[in-house]
């Protein structure tokens, strides 16, 4: 059905085209950021707000009366609100001027769900900042103050989509102190990206029956009665188990191992799964690796061209997922928002 | 949204509406006296009744019980004003609307309403009166209003004294700017429109017509009329008279007729003789369109005011607001030296059997008398002779109140004794009028200006005399000398005025009153002088000639950016880093020029070996981390930062001279 475009169609859309635009230009102007970058007044732009604007048709409205009046004490009244107007736009981009904003990180997630990226703020001047917050289209984060000295960290979720990479091009760190009259930001473009895994599904099919290398059942708690010899140290071996007589003599680390400990070594296998999609096959990885992890199990993973033998611990969790996030994405850009 | 369920609230106001209702009752305060009782009982009972509903949790009246509300208070203050324009009514409808706003006040925002009208109260409250106390009560209505602004918009985690702090300290920095703008902002002198100031409220003064008792019932009323300030000595108290209107018809009981029609040619009516009188009156609000000036103005210094037809002054617009205006005047005059056949029945016009022994009275004491001349001094001898007094009670009279006043009470204050003299002039067929005005007046040594009271008016009376034109004659003079002669207030003090029925106060008291008053005088010259006036007169003192508004503008413009640059830089110096932090910048200049970034987490030591490994530049680098690291983390303190400071400089002009 052909419909006339109406104004309410319209004025969204050029609203949109023009705030990219704008978004453009000064993405250019200021290039990218540091991780570490300290607001500079350049930066920092300023135009009224809603209320400002109303307060501004208020003291004209304020002025004519007093002109036509020619009451001087009205005047003065309507000037210090003129005044106050001057001093809260000056004050406003004051509260921005000289703020340092810094990336403290963010934890990988699973597809799906908000990677929460930590932007610190930290006030190193001699007066308060007030009420900044953070904003990145259209979400924004919580409001802080910044005593001075003050570093906060102040959370941004952003969405993710799909695995692979989660990007943050642009944030906008915000205030309206005082009086909500201007709305001062600046535009950040610092290089952040968090990682994200392939989405957690919350059914998986059962993973394969585990190899146990001596042939009985698995134990819960990992069995620590027969000492078996010393294997090379890896990563995320508990430290309880390293053999520190051996280390003090030879520099070497190594592990313990217990002839009851080495219970099981599972494998899961990228190949075996009996699913035709990349994606689920990698999302129901996703969930062995989580589960076996959570049980304090070993596993192994076992991906085209990569292979990771069996072990636990966050460090070998964490290797995993981020081999299932990556995979086959190689070094291009990957999801979360468009690069602009 | 299909459901509209009334929600509770959640008290997330309860922190902010205090402070917002503060600032409204502080806005509304002055206005008490001057709105309707329901309206100042509806908004407290609308106030207390939506905090506690905040209190408690409850949720908001419903949209229904607001809108019939909204209504019932529209439509009763239409009731209650007859209008909606004008600063009486539209000050109700503010508080009204102050009231309502808050029985759907839900969300923080929402006050930004109550705080928008909190400020138009205040200003109201301004163009109804400038009193003295006027600027206080401004500047801590603002102050109170801009801190439930903060609290309302900012910080949660700000304590209520440090919201009225900040509050103070910005408005602290805009008056710089406030006063500037004051000063050079281009007055103008005519209104764009004309709205009734405060019509709602009564002011006494004199009204445009004159009955038996009218002005008697002002006498006690020390209410000012206006102040007067003399360019030369004041006039004798005897010639003091303010001439505001004439009235020259009479119905047998009152008299009326006053005419704003102007006369352009009033140059060629009057003929001014001796010398002038120059002086500025500070008129108070009248409500009135007349103006008073001393018997009988030649010039004035404003387009707005035009003389009438009966040697009056009058103004385009009713006097709403304290006024000031610069006359001269002629206290030896003649008008009128001829008088046209229709102007003298006119003058002479006497209703139909009212005061019939009025009549008679003056046809006898005209045939006796011989000449006007004698007849007038025999009317005038009579009130002085026989037993008439001078009272400010008089007894109330008949259908014929001239005759009554006569023959039977004798007893009057000044219009009686003008209507009669004039009653008795027409009959014996000299052309007569009244003349409505003040009389006298009380010098304040302490401020050098006349202070007319409202209790000072006083009726007169003019007779046209062939070849003398109109003379005026005063036949309260012939009753009490002392009134005419000493003034009111000195006939008072002399014990004269209780005789007539006036309370004399104690000296101190009056003394006390003056000075006030004094005060009063200085301020009103101070904030309604700067007028576009003042402000020439300012600009001349301050070398910037005759300044047009395009030149107030650009210095106006000039004097702002240079005002903001310094708020601007209080800022700046606000927000500097404290001092540890200066000597982390220094360090940081100091490792721009030497072109090595330090690596996150690097100590400055280890920053140091690398610096000197990297580029080889022994000594200096290490000296100026280790003296940063004693400045930032010791004891070296300013000292300390003085000889960094000149370190790095000393660095980086050696590199920049590589």
């Amino acid at each position: 059905m052909a419909r006339a475009l109406s104004v309410s169609d319209v004025l969204p859309a050029v609203r949109e085209a023009a705030g990219a635009r704008i978004r453009r230009w000064a993405r250019n102007r200021q290039g990218p950021d540091a991780d570490l970058t300290v607001l500079r007044p350049r930066r920092v732009y300023i135009l009224p707000s809603g209320v400002g604007l109303v307060f501004g048709i208020m003291t004209f409205a304020m002025l004519l009366g007093s002109m036509n009046y020619n009451n001087n004490l009205s005047f003065l009244l309507t000037f210090l609100l003129v005044g106050l107007g001057f001093v809260s736009m000056h004050s406003c981009q004051r509260n921005l001027v000289g703020l340092e904003v810094s990336f403290a990180g963010v934890d990988p997630v699973f597809a799906g769900d908000k990677a929460v990226f930590a932007i610190a703020l930290k006030n190193r001047s001699r007066a308060a900042r007030l009420q900044i917050y953070l904003e990145d289209d259209g979400t924004t984060s919580e409001t802080v103050d910044l005593l001075p000295g003050d570093s906060k960290l102040v959370q941004l979720p952003v969405d993710s989509h799909r695995r692979g990479q989660v990007h943050l091009p642009r944030f906008a760190v915000r205030t309206r102190y005082p009086f909500e009259l201007f709305r001062a930001w600046a535009w950040l473009h610092m290089k952040l990206e968090g990682l994200v895994y392939p989405a957690l599904p919350v059914q998986a099919i059962q993973p394969p029956a585990s190899v146990t290398a001596l042939g009985h059942r698995q134990h819960d708690a990992r069995g620590e009665e027969d000492f078996a010899g010393l294997r090379k140290f890896h990563r995320g071996d508990s430290p309880r188990q390293v053999a520190w007589k051996a280390y003090a003599r030879g520099g070497q680390l190594l592990t313990k191992r217990f002839s009851g400990a080495d219970t099981s070594s599972q494998w899961f296998d990228f190949d075996e799964i009996p699913v035709a999609d990349t994606e689920q096959r990698l999302s129901i990885l996703c969930r062995w690796v989580v589960d076996a992890d959570r049980r304090g199990e070993d596993y192994g993973l076992r991906l085209p061209g990569q292979t990771f033998v069996p072990a636990h611990g966050p460090a070998h969790r964490q290797n995993c997922l981020e081999a299932l996030a990556l995979f086959g994405l190689g070094p291009g850009p990957g999801s979360g928002h468009g690069d602009d | 949204m299909t459901e509209r369920k009334a929600r509770g609230t959640d008290g997330s106001l309860l922190d902010s509406l205090p402070w917002t209702l503060t600032a409204l009752g502080v806005a509304v305060l002055v206005h008490l006296p001057h709105l309707p009782v329901w309206i100042s009982a509806a908004s407290i009972l609308c106030a207390v009744y939506r905090l506690l509903i905040e209190k408690r949790r409850r949720p908001l009246p419903s949209v229904w019980f607001r809108g019939a509300l909204a209504l019932g208070c529209f439509l009763g203050v239409l009731a209650t004003y007859d209008t909606i324009s004008g600063v009486g009514p539209g000050t109700a409808l503010l508080a009204v609307m102050a009231a309502l706003k808050l029985l759907e006040t839900r969300k923080r925002r929402d006050q930004f309403v109550l705080l928008f009208i909190a400020i138009f109260l205040a200003m109201s409250a301004l163009l109804r009166e400038q009193y003295l106390w006027s600027l206080p009560y401004m500047l801590l209505s603002l102050v109170v209003t801009m801190s439930a602004w903060l609290r309302m918009s900012a910080a949660p985690t700000q304590a209520p004294p440090q919201s009225v702090f900040a509050a103070t300290r910005l408005i602290g920095y805009a008056l710089p700017l406030a006063l500037a703008m004051w000063i050079f902002f281009p007055r103008i002198s005519s209104p764009f429109w004309s709205v009734p100031i405060d019509t709602s409220s009564g002011v006494t003064g004199l009204s445009d017509t004159m009955s038996p008792g009218d002005i008697s019932s002002l006498s006690q009323s020390d209410a000012v009329a206006f102040r007067v300030r003399f360019d030369a000595a004041a006039p004798a108290p005897r010639d003091r008279y303010w001439r505001a209107i004439v009235l020259h018809r009479f119905n047998g009981r009152s008299w009326s007729g006053s005419d704003p029609a102007l006369d352009t040619r009033y140059r060629e009516r009057i003929r001014y003789l001796g010398e002038p009188v120059d002086y500025e009156v500070t008129l108070e609000a009248t409500r009135n369109r007349w103006l008073m000036a001393l018997d009988v103005a030649e010039s004035w210094d404003q387009d707005s005011i035009n003389m009438g037809r009966t040697q009056t002054l009058w103004r385009h617009q009713p006097v709403d607001q304290r006024m000031v205006y610069r006359v001269r005047s002629y206290p030896e005059y003649t008008i009128d030296e001829t008088l046209s056949g229709f102007s003298r029945t006119w003058y002479l016009n006497l209703p139909e059997g009212r005061n019939p022994r009025t009549l008679q009275l003056a046809e006898s004491m005209r045939r006796d008398a011989g000449s006007d001349r004698a007849f007038i001094a025999a009317v005038l001898q009579k009130f002085n002779r026989e037993d008439f007094f001078y009272t400010l009670q008089p007894p109330a009279l008949g259908r014929n109140p001239v005759d009554g006043f006569l023959f039977s009470t004798r007893q009057g204050f000044c219009e009686h004794y003008a209507s009669a003299f004039a009653v008795l002039m027409r009959a014996a067929g000299i052309p007569a009028r009244v003349v409505l005005g003040y009389q006298g007046g009380e010098l304040n040594p302490l401020g050098d200006y006349l202070l007319v009271r409202q209790a000072d008016a006083h009726a007169w009376t003019e007779v046209w005399l062939e070849g003398e034109g109109w003379q005026r004659i005063d036949p309260t003079a012939a009753v009490a000398p002392e009134r005419i002669e000493a003034g009111r207030a000195g006939a008072m003090f002399a014990g004269v005025g209780a005789a007539w029925g006036l309370t004399t106060p104690a000296r101190w008291r009056y003394q006390l009153g003056m000075t006030w008053d004094a005060l009063n005088a200085r301020w009103n010259e101070l904030v309604l002088g700067y007028g576009p006036e003042g402000q020439q007169r300012l600009m001349l003192r301050l070398g910037l000639g005759d300044a047009d508004w395009r030149t107030l503008l650009l210095t106006l413009l000039a004097i702002v950016i240079g005002l903001t640059a310094a708020v601007h830089g209080l800022l700046m110096l606000r927000h500097r880093p404290p001092a540890a932090d200066r000597a982390k910048q220094l360090f940081e200049s100091f490792t721009r020029k030497a072109g090595v970034e330090p690596a996150r987490g690097e100590s400055p030591l280890a920053y140091a070996a690398r610096l000197v490994e990297t580029r080889g530049r022994q000594g200096e680098a290490g000296d100026i981390v280790s003296l940063y690291l004693d400045v930032r983390y010791g004891s070296a303190g300013s000292e300390g930062l003085a000889d960094l400071q000149s370190r790095v400089n000393a660095f980086r002009a050696g590199r920049a001279a590589l």
